[in-house]
Order: C-alpha cells, then structure tokens, then sequence
C-alpha cells in the first residue's frame, strides 16, 4: 500500500521531528531547483535520520535532491523530479580531529570555513579553496569536486578525501575508504562518489587528509602582455622546481575587478614555505618576470581573499573549460572570438593545469549556447571540456551543461547509475548523460 | 579447467604463434607472483603487442567463459598474478612502450608492462620523474602499480599511483576498449579512472596509461638516525608529523633488517642499532635546509644513538639501495616469512610496535621491521621455518592477530600491496556487509560475467554474492504497511 | 626468494618478455625438476640452453642468489639423469674442439684452408648455410683464422720489480687475438711486473663448466693451475671468461692448489690501473662494452674505464645497457644463434647512438660478435680490447 502526503509527513517527522521536516508552501518555494518546488524539505541532524529519509523517499519512489549551502544549485542540468530537497547543513558536527596524524572526520554539511577556524589553532589546514569556500559545505565540495587555486599543490577532493560515509539510493549506510593516510583496501569507493552530485549516494561523513600550514608565504603579481607571454612564462615555472601553491592567470576584467592595476594578462604565483625558501623562490619568479620584461610586484595577504569573493560573485554564467596548458592562449582567443567583446567576460584559471573559469554578464541562451557549442568543438581537439558551473535555467534547458561524454565511459557509467539507483531516488536527471 | 586445442588456437589466431605458452613447464613458471604461497597455473599464458589483440582475447574469453588474469612482473605480494582458476593469463610483458612523453603537460602515456623506473629514466635528463616508487621499481611494471594501487617510500609526500593517474585505456569485462579520463582534467561524470585504479584486474585489463610526471625537486637531504629502540624511533615519526614537516619519505628499518642488509649491498646502515629511520627531505633548497636540521634535531632529542646526514647523491643512492633491496635482502635471514602491509595511525606508531615485539616473543618468532614510517604503513616480515610444520600455522596466527591489531587502533588491511588471495579474507576486518556489497556491485558493472581475475580481492562472503540485501534503516512503525 | 629484480637485467627476458627464459622462472624450473614436480622435459631443456649464463641476474640479486653456479649444476645434474643415446649436439663437438689447445690448433688450419681456398666464399654463397642456422653462425663469426704465435716465457719487469705475474693465454685469444696476449705483457712489463707465460697451461675448462661438465673443468682448471709456479703474486687473464671460470674454482674444488690459484686471479686492467703507465695521446672516441663475465662474473666494471679515460685525447662515450649481453656468451652464438642476433642487434643499436667508431671489450667472444654484426651491417667498427687501446698509446702501436 503507497502512503499518502500525510502519513508521508507523519513518517518523516517521526524521523526528523516536527522542526526537521517542512511541507510549508514558503519553504518549499524557497527550496525549489531550476523551478520545480518539492513536496518536502527535510534537514536531518544524524547520519541516521539521514538513511531513514532516504529510505522512505527510495521506497514511495520519491526524488530526492541533496543540497548544502546551495552554492551550486545552478550546476548541471535542471532535475528530472523534485519530491524531497534534503538540507544537510544540519549534519555539521566535526566527528574526530586527529592533529598528530593529520586527518579529520567531519559530518557532510561542516563548512570549509568552520573547518578552517579549528584546524588553524594547530596550524593545520584543508587546502581546498573553491569560490566562495568558506560558507560551501565540504559535502557540497566533494560532490561537485569543486577546485580553487590551490589545488595545484595540493590537488582537489579527489586527493584529500581518505574515506566517506554515505547513503545509497534505499537508504543503506554505506562506507569506503579508510581513516587513515594510505589505504588500498578494496574498491576505491571515494573516487566513485566525489563529484558524483549525490547520484550514487549522498555524502554523509567525509574523512580527510590535512597539511601543515605553510609557516610563510608570499605572493606576487606579473602583469603581461599577452597571453603568449603568459603561456610562455606558465611554460617555464612548469619546467622548474619552483613548487607554487598557487598559480592563477587572470584577464584585464579580473585584474580590474580584482583591483589591480591594468595589464593585458596577469599571473598571480603564490609560493609557501619556511622563510628562506619563499624568498629564494620568489627571487626566481621575479627573474622570470625581468625575462619577459614585465616588473613583479608583491602582493598584500590579502589578495586570496579579495580573488576568492570576486570568482564567488562575478556574473550569472560560468563556464568551466579544461584544456591543455600547452594550448592556452589560443582557448584564451578562441573563448574571446566565441563569446564576443560585449558579453562582459572575465577570465580566470589554473594555468599550468589548462583549467580556465570563464564568467559571464551574458545570460541570453541562445546566444550562449551557441558560444558554447563553438567552444566546445574548440577544446574537444585537446580532448578538452567546458562545463557550465553556473547558469540560468533556461540556459541548462537549451544545451547538455556538462557537454558530451564519450560512449565508451557514457555507458559504464549509466552500468553504474542503473546498479545503484535504478529507481531514479539520487538527484535525478542532473548528472551527464540525464543520469 | 582445461581449454580445448580450438580455443588455444584460437589464441594463436589473435597474438600469433610466438606470443602463446602451453607448456605444462612454461606455465608453471607462471602459477605464482612473489607470494609464492598462493599457486594456480593458468591454461594458457598470451603475450599481446597491441591493445586490439587484447580486446580480442577478453571477447574469446567470454565466449569460452574462461577466466582471465593479468600480469606484469609478477612482483606483487599479494597472490594476484597468477591463476587459482586457471584460465588465459595475459602477460603484459610485450606491451612495454611509453607512447608519448609531453612535458609541456607533465604527462606521458605507456602501456602497462613498462618498468616503473624506466620512465623515470626516460625523463629524468629533462629533469623530471615519476612519483610512484614502490620497493620493486626497478622492476614492477605501471600496469601492475595501477592494478594494486601501488605505493612506495615517497608517497608519504607525493601520493600513491592514483594520485598520478590521469586517464586509462581498459579493455572492460565486457570486452570493450573505453577510454577513460585522460591528458584534461575535470571531465564530467563519474571518476571511472579514480575507482579502476586500484581494481586488481577485476575490472578490466589496462592497455595504455596516462601518468602525471613531476618536476625534480631543487634539492634533497636524506637524513639517517640511529635509535636503541624501534619504539624511540617512532616516537620520532610522531614528532615529525605533529610539528607540521612533510618528509619526501620517512622509512624505518629494525635491527634484523639492518643485519640482512648490510649483509647484502654493504649500505653501511649502523650496526648494533635497534632501528634506523632513515628521513628524505626534498624540495626548495631553503626549504630542505630548515627541515633537515629540525629533523636532526627532533633526532636528537628522542635520543637517536647517531644521526648523519648523506653528503653525496652516492651516499644518499646507497643508503636507499639498501632499503629498496630490503625485501630481497630478507632472503639472508629465512627462508619464508609472512609479509604484512597493514596501515595505522601514525600518532599509534609507538603503540603497534610495542604490541608487534610482544606478539613476537608470544608466538617466538622473528618479526622483521621494514616500512614506511611516515604513512603508518607498516611491513612486518613474521619469519617462518618452512621444514618445521607448526611454525607456518603460528606465523599465520601472529600475523592475524597483528592484523586485528592495527585495525582495532582505526588502521588499514593494506596500504600498498593490494588485495589479492592474500588478504581478500580480511576485507571484512574492514568493512561491514553492507560495503562489501557494494564493492561486489561496482565489480559487476565492469564485468558482469566476473571472469576478470576472479578469486582475488573480493572475499567469499555472503555479502559478496548474488542477491545478498545489506541491512536497511529501521523505519517508523505504524505510519503505514 | 621470487622478487624478480633480475627480470630486467636478464638478456632473455629482455627479449621475449617471458617467464621461463628469466633467472626466476629457470629457477622455478630447476627447483620443480629438484622437487620432483617436473621431469627432465625437452622443453625444461629448451628453457635453460636458452640462458647466456651471463649472470646479469647475479649482479641485480639482493639476496645473493649464484645464479651461475645453479645453472652449472642444474646442467650437470640433467646430463647425468638424460638418456645416455641423446641425440649428439653441436655443443658436443665444439666443446671436444675448443678447449683441446691440440684440436683447436688442428681446426684452425683447416679453417684457414677453407678460407684461403675459396670454400667459404663458394660455402656462403651456395645458400647451404641457410638450412644450418647454427653452422652459418660459427661461419659468420670466422672472418679471419690466424695463426696462434709463439709468446715469450718470461719478460721482466721495465724498471723496478713491483712483482710476479703469470699470464693466462687462453684458447680462442690465442688464435684469434694473438696481439691481446702480447700486448698484455708488454703492457704488464710496463707497469712494473715481472711476466711468466707458462707454455703448457692448456685450457681453464670455462665453456665446459658452462656446459655443465664439472668434471671436465675441475680437470682442466686443475692442470692450468699445476702450471703455474707457486711464486706468482697474481694469474692474469685477458678474456673474461677465462677469468670468471677460474676465479670460481674456489668453489668447485675447495681446498685444492686449484682453488689458491683462483684467488689471485685478476684481470690485466685491474693490475694495469694501479700502474704508471706513460701514455702518448690518442685522438678517438670509443665506448666501452661490458662483457658480461667481467662486470657479472668478476664485478669489474670501474678499471677498464678509468684505464681508458687516462689516455690523453681518448673520449669515452658511455654505451646505454653497456651490461647487457651482446649474445656472444661463450658459443651460446653458435648453439643459439636467433637469440644471439636479436641481443647482437640491440647491442648495435645501443652502440650507433654513442657515435663511437671503436668499441672496447674485455672479451674475445665479444669482439668476435659485434665484429660479427658490425659486418654484416655494414658499420664501419673497429673492436679493441682495452690493452690493444693502451699500447697503442703507451707504444705508439698494438702488436
């Protein structure tokens, strides 16, 4: 026998009490993705409430749409069916902080932020550095693999995620990986689930690796000429021991909006260390600045900041391109030449990665559909991609926002969402492929 | 089982005539990886050239339903290359090429049989190398570190294989080529890469591989301490950690050892010593400077006997030979030993080898130390006399128990070698029902009929078995039935 | 001990990527053939003939595994269980000729004959060789047949004594680089040693001990060392496997004369480096192979570099996989002759890349084998041994 909406909402109660679980019509709104309103929205505060709404929602053949702090709600296709949108900022406790041996468990709706202000006592840090990280749950971060600058020392969630908890589609708890730094035990069961958007399962506990915090660090600007410059220059602090922590290329609009004087392009090089290893290489990216005849300059602490707000906060649409450092300053043209001069572009990126993050005035679909489709066909020469991290509903209707996968990987990969939610309950419809 | 002369020609047909073992000899040769415990010979050994050939193979297979087992060196630890249910054995030995080297990217792309650190050889005039470095390097091929998810001495700062894997080619159980990730990061949809990496052959078998390549460090300082006790030394580790270094590698030696070795290659390691931590710093010149001298000095205060600082690339290349070497070495002290890779905290260092000397004396044996301190990945060698009958069954009691141990403290079954037959039997100490399904699950999605190097990794447990339901939330009673 | 580390190393394995032609997988069939797991099967055969016996395996094992002296007494053992009506071998031919100074000598003349009269022109051109792929290989490797002169029995030192020394003359250097012999005493004479060239030492038995034939070395190793006096300070050889052979008859006649001699076995460049050696320039780029009986058997590698980096104007280029076998390895050529060109061929490769023009070898089967190749590449290759480079720059010419 099916339930009805109200035993429905006396079950969910029973689970997560009458604070816990909404049927209001202003909650719901507020709640909706791309739209679709759901029936309910449930904030559960325990691993096992979590499962036990999971399992309610998998068993009526409900929808379930995980969310955090909602930075990314605009990513990915627009859901398929919304029933119950689940709020995991509840599940905020840090579960064991082990400082001597450099890991964390933490609940999935901990924010990065509120992660910091502990591990920075013992001078410790998660070096994850998405736009707008601070307020972003770390369950949101592993699930979109969302990277900032930082990840090019420290890699992204991929490489710090050491072990997760998590609910599959019919609410059985689930866990992978391991509480300690080297595991090879099994399946790596965390790979499968970072970045994932909670289509397998939803992330319920997150165990992860730490660093020490850089004892010093220094950052400097070299405004460019040209993008070829900048490539050129990428090119070289590839092909050295200098070990940045951060090597970030910014256009002439992020240089502005970041406040910093004009320049055709801009890298900014972070380097972390002791004292006397920041300065020497320091003294190496400046000569490498002298080379291309551009003249570095030192910048204040807190630039990461003022970068960290604008990537945050610039524009309605962001593109995420992936291509080849080695090709970068023609992605750079071939992004100018697809969008236009007038659609208010601001570039920024991980060069010696070839990642790029493209923002966006422009909102018109059609218009940018098309310029997305161009750049695609671009990058797919490098085997490239170009995701759209943000953008309007209508935008995510008109074009696939995560771009063609090939067959081969498309397959396994619907293999795997047909294994482990064959009934559509995870965050259906907004992964690749309409998975 | 035994495969009929049609297929074996069959065989032939794909990888030609030179490329196939029938003997009953030459297959012998290949019933077993180091762990010279688990033997099963395959039917029939196939040397391919070419990722067609390979795809060509697997779909044989599985229209025979013949099992198929991978192999590159046949250096892992773990039972894993050889073939408990018979089968085709694919010996990756002939694809042993780097494809492409694009410094540009920090990339290259090889195929599996080639030596690990023949890629480093090959970059490293360019001032580059490839960061996975397990014990066996000079010989292990990358197929078989992707296969295990190998580690080694420097992963304690540059991370496992899977950290420097950008993309696959697979020839999946179901006989397709798919190629997964790649030179561009962040593609869209599941990490296929990031959970075949690691798979032991169970779910496919890797044709080509695209690494990460990493650019040499400006400097290196290998620092070595002696200390009275294996105790003292990982009070050492401890500190190190604790007061915020990041070691290249931290690897600690105990005193058997120390005796095998210097035996062996002459490092040189002090004799007489209880342990020795041997401590690599690299990086930034500066840098390496600072942590050498704070890591003497951390040393020192925990009462290191000697501590020395290797003065030539020379000095540091034989006190590493002599560690890398260390589980050949072994071979001076017995003749057959239990080899364990299981991972603790590193906080519990001092703990687990208090409790590995006391399960020693118990069962009086020998338990030789080797192992990656810094990662809390231990390697304890439970040494064994193979003509005396009760001692294999001791020495297997101890290492379970040791097992037991290092997961009671929050550990790891296996931080390096893998599974295998060796230790599929322990993937419940780990795991509950519930996450063992689900890995039997991802298995079955890449090889539905499991014929892809079965009988390793997963365990025989209900769990891991057809229709098995893992427990499900208890749900409100009363709402509805 | 099954870690593999040899696999690489192995000539073998290099080639055909295969178990059992790697030291592990011929030990694991030696050992099931000692456990009783396997029988003395053609195909256990095949896989041991197979191995140069190089010992590359030996220099890479960190446990010290004699891989050479294992096989040497896998060999014998599977020679006294085969069945005594096996069918005769080219090996046993060659191993009644070589080590017989008499039948080598008888041979020898023939083989100039042959040459002299035309046949081996008419013989290569005939297509016969083509069906004996074995003959066409001892074919190829004699070019050139000379005669074995006469060495003087005894040389003194130039200069002050720094000792005694003998010279072992060898069986093939003596036919075939007669001028090896005599600039190894010059040479010796040089640095300061007094020479002794016993006249009948005969043969040091290595390519029996190879084979398998204990016996048959321990009779010959045991007569070589009868003819040494007891006064020499050091027995020195010139080709590497004589050297090797010899340094291991400690092992094979423990607490014999034999076995004393074999301690002071050393190679000519190991006496020669620690010499003061005048030395006129010599403008060349060479590169140096290592033959595998002197870096694998005798572990010396350093000597023979640094005796040819003295030579003022000599550049050294070094040989990638310089330890690799060339495929000489005794007459593994002759019996093995594919495999012997497959690893001849990689050893070219490998010598093309450096740009050198003269190759050194401590071996006379090497050079005989790269000059081999190098002919029938048509490269343009000189082959020296190090004391063919050193008098020419100490004398102003080689003998």
């Amino acid at each position: 026998m099916s339930v009805t909406a109200r035993t429905l909402g006396g079950a969910l109660i029973a689970i997560v009490g009458a604070g816990g679980a909404s049927d209001d019509a202003a909650a719901c709104a507020a709640a909706a993705i791309d739209g679709r309103r759901p029936q309910w929205v449930v904030r559960p505060r325990t691993l096992d409430e979590l499962a036990r709404v999971v399992a309610i929602a998998h068993d009526e053949g409900l929808a379930v749409v995980p969310r955090g702090a909602g930075h990314a709600l605009a990513l990915g296709s627009p859901p398929a069916r919304v029933d119950v949108v689940l709020d995991l900022c509840g599940l905020d406790a840090i579960v064991e902080y082990n400082p001597d041996d450099l890991t964390v468990t933490v609940q999935a709706g901990v924010t990065a932020g509120a992660l910091a202000a502990v591990l920075h006592d013992r001078r410790q840090t998660l070096p994850l550095d998405p736009p707008g990280w601070g307020s972003r749950t770390l369950g949101g971060i592993a699930a979109t693999a969302a990277g900032g600058p930082l990840r090019l020392r420290y890699g992204t969630m991929r490489d710090l995620l050491l072990g997760v908890r998590f609910v599959q589609a019919d609410g059985v708890v689930t866990w992978g990986g391991a509480r300690v730094v080297k595991s090879v035990t099994g399946y790596d069961v965390p790979k499968l689930l970072v970045g994932a958007l909670g289509t397998l399962g939803i992330l319920g506990e997150l165990t992860l690796r730490l660093h020490p915090l850089p004892e010093a660090e220094a950052t400097c600007l070299l405004p460019l000429r040209s993008t070829e410059i900048a490539q050129d220059v990428v090119a070289r602090l590839v092909d050295s021991p200098l070990q940045p922590s951060r090597c970030e290329l910014l256009d002439a609009a992020a240089l502005a909006a970041c406040g910093l004087p004009a320049a055709a392009v801009g890298l900014v090089v972070s380097l972390g260390s002791v004292e006397g290893a920041v300065r020497a290489q320091q003294a190496m990216v400046v000569a490498e600045a002298t080379r291309v005849r551009a003249r570095a300059e030192t910048m204040g602490p807190g630039f990461w900041r003022t970068y960290d707000r604008v990537l945050a906060e610039n524009g309605p649409t962001v593109l995420r391109l992936a291509t080849l450092a080695t090709r970068l300053a023609a992605t750079l043209d071939e992004v100018r030449a697809s969008l236009g001069g007038d659609a208010g572009v601001t570039i920024t990126g991980c060069a010696p990665l070839g990642l790029l993050r493209v923002a966006l005035r422009q909102d018109e679909p059609a218009v940018l559909a098309k310029a997305i489709e161009r750049l695609r066909a671009f990058v797919d020469e490098s085997d490239g991609s170009v995701v759209v991290e943000r953008g309007s509903t209508a935008l995510r209707t008109s074009l696939d926002p995560w771009g063609p996968v090939p067959a081969g990987p498309l397959a396994l990969m619907r293999a795997l969402k047909q294994e482990f939610d064959p009934r559509g309950t995870l965050n259906p419809g907004r992964f690749v492929g309409g998975l | 089982m035994s495969l009929t002369p049609r297929f074996v020609d069959e065989m032939r047909a794909i990888v030609g005539k030179d490329a196939v073992v029938v003997s009953v000899e030459g297959r012998m040769t290949y019933e077993c990886d180091m762990h010279t415990f688990y033997k099963g010979a395959p039917d029939v050994v196939v040397l391919p050239t070419r990722t067609e050939q390979v795809r060509a193979i697997v779909q044989a297979c599985r229209r025979a339903n013949t099992p198929i087992v991978p192999r590159g060196s046949g250096t892992g630890l773990i039972g894993g290359a050889m073939a408990p249910q018979g089968g085709v054995m694919v010996s990756m030995n002939r694809m042993a090429s780097i494809l492409e080297i694009d410094y540009g990217n920090r990339c290259a792309t090889v195929q599996p049989g080639l030596i690990n650190l023949w890629l480093t050889n090959a970059v490293r005039e360019r001032g580059w190398f490839f960061a996975p470095d397990p014990s066996s390097q000079m010989v292990s091929s990358i197929g078989g570190n992707v296969s295990t998810n190998a580690g080694g001495p420097h992963c304690l700062k540059y991370g496992i294989t899977t950290n420097h894997v950008l993309g696959l080619e697979l020839v999946t159980g179901r006989g397709e080529v798919v190629r997964v990730g790649g030179k561009t990061l962040d593609r869209p949809g599941y990490d296929l890469t990031g959970v075949a990496v690691g798979s032991e052959g169970t779910f496919a078998l890797v044709t080509a591989i695209t690494v990460r390549l990493t650019h040499a460090p400006e400097a290196v300082k290998t620092v070595l301490a002696a200390f009275r006790t294996v105790i003292e030394a990982s009070q050492v580790v401890s500190a190190a950690i604790a007061a915020g270094m990041t070691p290249a590698a931290m690897e600690m030696l105990d005193e058997a050892i120390i005796r095998a070795i210097n035996a062996g290659t002459g490092a040189g390691y002090p004799e007489g010593a209880g342990a020795v931590l041997l401590i690599e710093l690299d990086g930034p010149r500066a840098e390496v400077e600072v942590q050498g001298e704070r890591a003497a000095a951390i040393c020192r205060e925990h009462g290191a006997l000697s501590v020395s600082v290797a003065r030539d690339e020379a000095e540091r290349a034989l006190l590493w030979k002599g560690r890398k070497e260390a589980a050949g070495a072994v071979g001076r002290l017995t003749a057959s030993y239990l080899l364990q890779d299981a991972v603790v905290p590193r906080s519990k260092l001092p703990h687990i080898m208090r409790e590995i000397v006391a399960i020693g004396e118990r069962y009086g044996l020998l338990i030789a130390n080797v192992f990656h301190a810094g990662d809390g990945n231990l390697h304890p060698m439970i040494c064994y006399d193979d003509t005396r009958p009760d001692e294999l069954e001791k020495a297997k009691e101890a290492n379970e128990e040791l097992l037991r141990a290092c997961i009671a403290l929050g550990g790891s079954v296996t931080g390096e070698h893998g599974m295998g037959m060796d230790k599929a039997k322990n993937l419940p100490l780990q795991y509950a029902d519930a996450d063992l399904n689900f890995m039997f699950r991802i298995r079955g999605v890449f090889d539905p009929a499991r014929l892809m190097n079965p009988g390793k990794l997963l365990p025989t447990h209900p769990a891991c078995g057809e229709g098995f339901r893992p427990q499900r939330p208890r749900l409100p009673e009363g709402t509805w039935v | 001990m099954h870690c593999g580390i040899c696999l690489p190393q192995c000539p073998t394995y290099r080639v055909l990527g295969e178990e059992m032609d790697s030291p592990r997988g011929r030990i694991y069939l030696m050992r099931a053939v000692a456990e009783g797991r396997l029988d003395v099967t053609d195909t256990v055969t095949e896989h041991l003939d197979l191995c140069l016996g190089c010992r590359a395996c030996e220099t890479a094992c960190p446990a010290g595994v004699r891989f050479g002296t294992l096989l040497e007494t896998a060999r014998a053992d599977m020679a006294r269980r085969a069945q005594p009506l096996r069918r005769w071998r080219l090996s046993d031919l060659l191993l009644t000729v070589f080590p017989d100074p008499e039948r080598l000598d008888w041979v020898f003349g023939l083989l100039r004959r042959y040459q002299r009269w035309g046949l081996q022109g008419l013989v290569r051109r005939s297509g016969l060789l083509g069906r004996f792929p074995r003959l066409s290989a001892l074919d190829a490797l004699l070019d050139d047949a000379p005669h074995a002169e006469t060495l003087p029995e005894y040389v003194p030192a130039r200069g002050r004594s720094r000792g005694r020394v003998g010279v072992v003359t060898g069986c093939v250097q003596r036919h075939l680089f007669g001028g090896v012999n005599r600039d190894t005493i010059r040479l010796l004479a040089l640095a300061g040693w007094d020479v002794v060239v016993p006249r009948e030492q005969g043969c040091c038995g290595a390519l029996e001990l190879h084979a398998g034939g204990i016996d048959a070395f321990r009779g010959r190793a045991g007569a070589l060392a009868a003819a040494f006096p007891d006064d020499v300070d050091w027995i020195v050889t010139n080709a590497a496997g004589c050297g090797s052979a010899l340094r291991d008859a400690g092992h094979w006649l423990p607490g014999s004369r034999a076995a004393r001699v074999a301690a002071r076995v050393r190679d000519v460049t190991e006496l020669l480096v620690d010499g003061d050696l005048p030395l006129a320039p010599l403008p060349l780029t060479v590169t140096y192979h290592d033959a595998c009986h002197l870096a694998h058997g005798q572990k010396v590698r350093a000597e023979p570099r640094a005796l040819l980096r003295r030579i003022p104007g000599l550049t050294l280029v070094e040989l990638r996989d310089s330890d690799l076998c060339c495929g000489s390895a005794g007459i593994y050529n002759v019996l093995q002759p594919e495999m012997a060109d497959r690893l001849l061929d990689l050893k070219l490769d490998r010598i093309r890349e450096t740009g050198a023009r003269i190759v050194v070898a401590g071996n006379p089967g090497c050079l005989m084998q790269i000059a081999k190749g190098a002919r029938a590449r048509n490269l343009d290759l000189e082959l020296a041994h190090p004391v063919t480079l050193l008098a020419r720059s100490a004398f102003g010419s080689s003998a």
